[in-house]
């Protein structure tokens, strides 16, 4: 691909401009040296450099070098970590990260700051917002945070402070595929790659968007010569790389391409009928709409021969339980999203894979384990973040009424903010309380998001660097990094009920506080500190553990806890048999095939089994009920189509500025055939701009070989307008500008493929 | 008793996600702009066929190294375990070495001013029985370490029932590096 060594080029033209020293106010550079106080010893963790949270280990050698591996108390991950794990300590110095509260003092967005005490910012905090509940509302205040324990925190806060309006990350990633499990099973399923023989994917590349269990199972996959991979991807990805197949797939049409795997099994009878019998409802429908959509029909939608669907749907079924139609992650190509999301699942349930090894199951967690052993094997946790029950209508209607009635109301659609702002719809929104959420790098139209951020009287961002969004804020409250501060237990649980927990390996390096800490002192402050049942951290893991000190202890010394609960497929005879001459009591749920069949009987669907066929849909959003053949265009009449995806050494916005990893890729210029640039007389590295309705932006461009000739490719998190970021600032192409706030249909979710046009520069 | 160490890296697990060279540059103090190791990832082929191959470089630590023939301080040495080192108070950055390598491996420290390499982490880690801190932070298992006079070791079992490619063989450096070659895409 030769990515790495061209970017190599861009970084030196990049670097000359940024070398100079800039101190940045409230960051660790304006400080001078730092000396770090930690022991020589091991710490097991939790990884924060991106959302996958991988256990990780600590060492500080000297009181001043980190060295982090994965935990290998975590089967799953041996001592493995990737570059953005490792580079961790490079972020923990990083002289451009924040360490005092700033508190602005120019117009909104200019950038003008001075230091402020955290007892002075949380004051101002709590202060400004009782103030807006008092005039406006408290449902005049959006809270919005990443998924993870901050979004916990600070949802927990927003209901006790009685705003309605909580946002999570999701709506611009995961929420397609979320909801449509939601619709399917009730519940979300894992993928067991490990045991699987076939497995077809849809982009979702584990070699750059890592997640290191889950990339070191589909590595040795793909290394094992008696297993296959098929790889659909506009792109040469390096999944697509190591595949046995690689089909380049017109983008956006994932869900042609299943549609016409459904109707071939469907017209030759192979699928796992008894499967569908048994535990679904809603057959027929899906027998009805997938009439039409003959592989000959896909070909000219996918540019995928019709031959090859034929061969991969006998292939899959050959392959059959053994077999993954892998959903993928970052569920967002097209306004089809939650169609596209549903097909693929239905295609894993035609082929009766649900809960059979090799193919995808329910997550086994400590309440499900216990009730099936009759016996309480795995402890429980407590909810430390309680919520309260909040009686008034969300800005998006999500989970109430409207367009977004079915998407979940803990999570929002982020898409909906601007317009709600600035039209005043349904009612005001003055304040917005972000924690680790950067919208102006991650959300569509980020130009339409700023202009409303402008109209809003008091902005907070808890933030570890001057990012852009933090940049519009009223206060900035730097958290201390992942490795300065003790958080709660989380679930890992997969296969088997998990715990997981982050220490702190050093002390702060200066005031910083963790988002626990911050939001405690604020609760306290506005007069709502009894919401939570714990003062710190401390009386918080106490409380979530239920004063289980043995867990306590094995989390703190080992980072991770399991207890050894054998691993089952509640459909495969053996597997539970092990499992009941483990703990006898659960011989009782056993069925007349040996199973535990009951699981799948009594889902949190409306029907309780699972639904290949949503009445609840198809009533508000008639022809949604089944996968259709709706909404596959991405080009918006453009002759292009702009895709965009992670590499492996950055996230979508966060790391960017993170000194090795900068280092390692500094910007993201655009991937881009050579035929395509030939028609446009673009040379490797030249300057060009990419328009379409909403932005207008300058590009430089990467050519090569692994791109379809109508579609763009660029890495996610490029394009910071924030001048703290000294590394990154002005560096490569936001690609979010040319997203449009019209979100997909039922889920919510952002859409990040778009049609673009090609201009000389 | 010697040790016969060997590092094998396997092509087909590797995903040049880089996390090698991280944690090669945070394990050794490896200055910007200079790496001791890094993948290199090369597409061949016209669209849609195509291949990647992926390509790891840094010292192979040969059995024959020319670098420490050229030495005209005896920095570049090698150990009793036959293990190439430098020592940095010899070294007077005449740069015969970096030259003498076929293998592009060695280069000089900015801040040290002395010549430097991959050293297998002997010092930090080898020595101390752990393994060199790229095979051990390496997210999908494509290295492997060990001594070969160790029956049980899992490099002496790879090299048994793998094809091993030693880089450059034809030089009779005798590497200790070897490489599983790509099974699935285009042949360089």
């Amino acid at each position: 691909m030769a990515y790495f060594q061209a970017r190599r080029d861009f970084l030196k033209l990049a670097t000359k401009s940024a070398t100079a020293t800039v101190l940045i106010p409230g960051s660790l550079g304006a400080l001078g040296e730092v000396a770090l106080r930690g022991e020589d010893k091991f710490v097991r963790s939790i990884c924060e450099m991106c959302s996958s949270r991988c256990p990780m280990e600590a060492r500080v050698i000297n009181g001043k070098t980190v060295l982090l591996q994965g935990n290998a108390f975590a089967k799953e991950m041996g001592t493995s970590l990737c570059a953005k794990g490792v580079a961790g300590s490079s972020q923990l110095y990083d002289s451009q990260r924040l360490v005092s509260p700033l508190i602005r003092v120019g117009k909104r967005g200019e950038n003008r700051w001075r230091e402020a005490s955290f007892e002075e910012a949380l004051n101002l905090v709590s202060t400004k917002l009782s103030a807006l509940k008092e005039r406006y509302g408290a449902r005049s205040v959006l809270f919005s945070a990443k998924t993870g324990e901050h979004y916990d925190l600070l949802r927990s806060f927003a209901s006790a402070f009685g705003s309605p309006n909580v946002f999570s990350h999701w709506s611009s990633c995961p929420i397609a595929i979320e909801s449509a499990f939601t619709h399917t099973f009730g519940e979300k399923l894992h993928r067991d790659f490990e045991n699987a023989t076939y497995i077809l994917n849809f982009g979702h590349n584990l070699f750059e968007g890592l997640d290191i269990p889950l990339t070191k199972a589909m590595a040795h996959f793909c290394a094992n010569p008696s297993k296959k991979l098929v790889v659909l991807d506009p792109r040469f990805s390096i999944i697509a790389a190591k595949a046995d197949e690689w089909h380049s797939i017109k983008p956006g049409s994932d869900l042609a391409f299943v549609l016409a795997l459904l109707h071939v099994w469907i017209r030759d009878g192979k699928f796992d009928r008894t499967f569908v019998k048994q535990y679904t409802i809603g057959f027929d429908a899906l027998v009805e709409a997938v009439k039409e959509t003959t592989p000959q029909w896909q070909q000219t939608r996918t540019g995928i021969d019709a031959s090859v669907v034929e061969r991969i749907a006998a292939e899959l079924y050959a392959a059959s339980p053994r077999c993954i139609i892998d959903w993928g992650h970052k569920a967002t190509t097209t306004q089809a999203e939650f169609q596209r999301s549903r097909a693929i699942l239905i295609a894993n349930i035609l082929m009766g894979n649900v809960e059979k090894e090799g193919g995808i199951y329910l997550t086994k967690s400590a309440k499900r384990v216990n009730a099936l052993a009759k016996e309480s094997i795995v402890p429980e946790l407590n909810d430390p973040y309680p919520r309260v029950q909040i009686h008034e209508p969300r800005i998006d209607g999500a989970g109430e009424d409207g367009a977004y009635r079915f998407v979940s109301k803990q999570h929002g659609v982020l898409t909906t903010i601007p317009e709600a702002i600035l039209s005043q719809k349904p009612y005001e929104i003055k304040g917005w309380f972000l924690t680790r959420h950067n919208p102006l790098i991650t959300v569509a139209d980020p130009q339409k998001m700023k202009e409303a951020m402008e109209q809003l009287e008091f902005i907070v961002v808890n933030d570890i660097y001057l990012s852009d969004t933090a940049m519009m804020a009223d206060v900035i409250l730097p958290e201390c990094t992942y490795l300065e501060r003790d958080e709660g237990i989380s679930t890992l649980t997969c296969k088997v009920p998990t715990y997981a927990m982050r220490n702190k390996i050093v002390a702060p390096l200066h005031e910083n506080k963790s988002a626990i800490e911050i939001i405690r002192a604020l609760a306290e402050r506005m007069g709502c500190g009894s919401h939570f049942a714990w003062k710190n951290s401390s009386e918080l893991r106490a409380f979530q553990a239920k004063g289980n000190a043995e867990l306590l202890q094995t989390l703190l010394l080992r980072g991770v806890a399991s207890f050894d609960v054998p691993p089952l497929c509640a459909l495969e005879p053996s597997s539970v048999e092990r499992f009941c001459e483990r703990y006898p009591q659960s011989r009782s749920w056993v069925d007349a095939q040996g199973c535990f069949g009951h699981l799948l009987t009594h889902l949190k669907t409306p029907s309780g089994k699972i639904e290949i066929y949503c009445d609840a849909v198809e009533k508000v959003f008639k022809g949604y009920g089944v996968p259709r053949s709706v909404d596959m265009d991405v080009t918006q009449g453009l002759p292009y189509v702009l895709t965009s995806g992670k590499s492996a050494v950055h996230t979508n916005g966060h790391t960017q500025n993170v000194p090795y990893l900068s280092r390692l890729l500094s910007s993201n210029p655009i991937w881009m055939h050579p035929s395509t640039a030939k028609a446009h007389g673009l040379k490797m590295g030249d300057t060009f701009y990419l328009q379409n309705a909403i932005a207008k932006e300058k590009a430089t461009v990467f050519i090569t070989e692994g791109i379809r000739p109508d579609t763009l490719f660029a890495y996610m998190g490029f394009g910071h307008d924030a001048p703290s970021l000294v590394r990154t600032h002005g560096k490569g192409t936001n690609v979010s500008k040319f997203l449009s706030l019209a979100s997909a249909p039922i889920c919510g979710a952002m859409i990040t493929n778009v049609g673009v046009n090609i201009l000389k520069a | 008793m010697e040790k016969q160490y060997r590092l094998i890296y396997d092509e087909n697990l590797c995903i040049g996600c880089q996390a090698c060279n991280v944690a090669c540059r945070v394990e050794n103090s490896v200055p910007d702009e200079v790496y001791r190791v890094q993948v290199h990832l090369h597409t061949q082929g016209e669209f849609p066929n195509l291949g990647m191959s992926f390509e790891r470089l840094s010292c192979v630590m040969c059995e024959n190294p020319p670098c420490v023939s050229v030495c005209p301080t005896n920095a570049s040495f090698q150990s009793k375990d036959g293990l190439v080192h430098i020592d940095e108070r010899a070294c007077i950055t005449c740069k015969y070495c970096i030259l003498a390598c076929p293998y592009h491996a060695r280069f000089v420290n900015p801040i040290k001013n002395v010549v430097e390499k991959c050293n297998f982490c002997y010092e930090t880690r080898v020595s101390k029985e752990l393994l060199p801190a790229c095979v051990s932070i390496c997210p999908t298992d494509a290295l492997s370490f060990g001594d070969m006079r160790q029956k049980q070791s899992l490099v002496h079992q790879k090299s048994h029932k793998e094809v091993l490619v030693f880089p450059k063989a034809h030089l009779g450096t005798k590497p200790k590096v070897a490489f599983i070659p790509n099974r699935k895409g285009m042949k360089s």
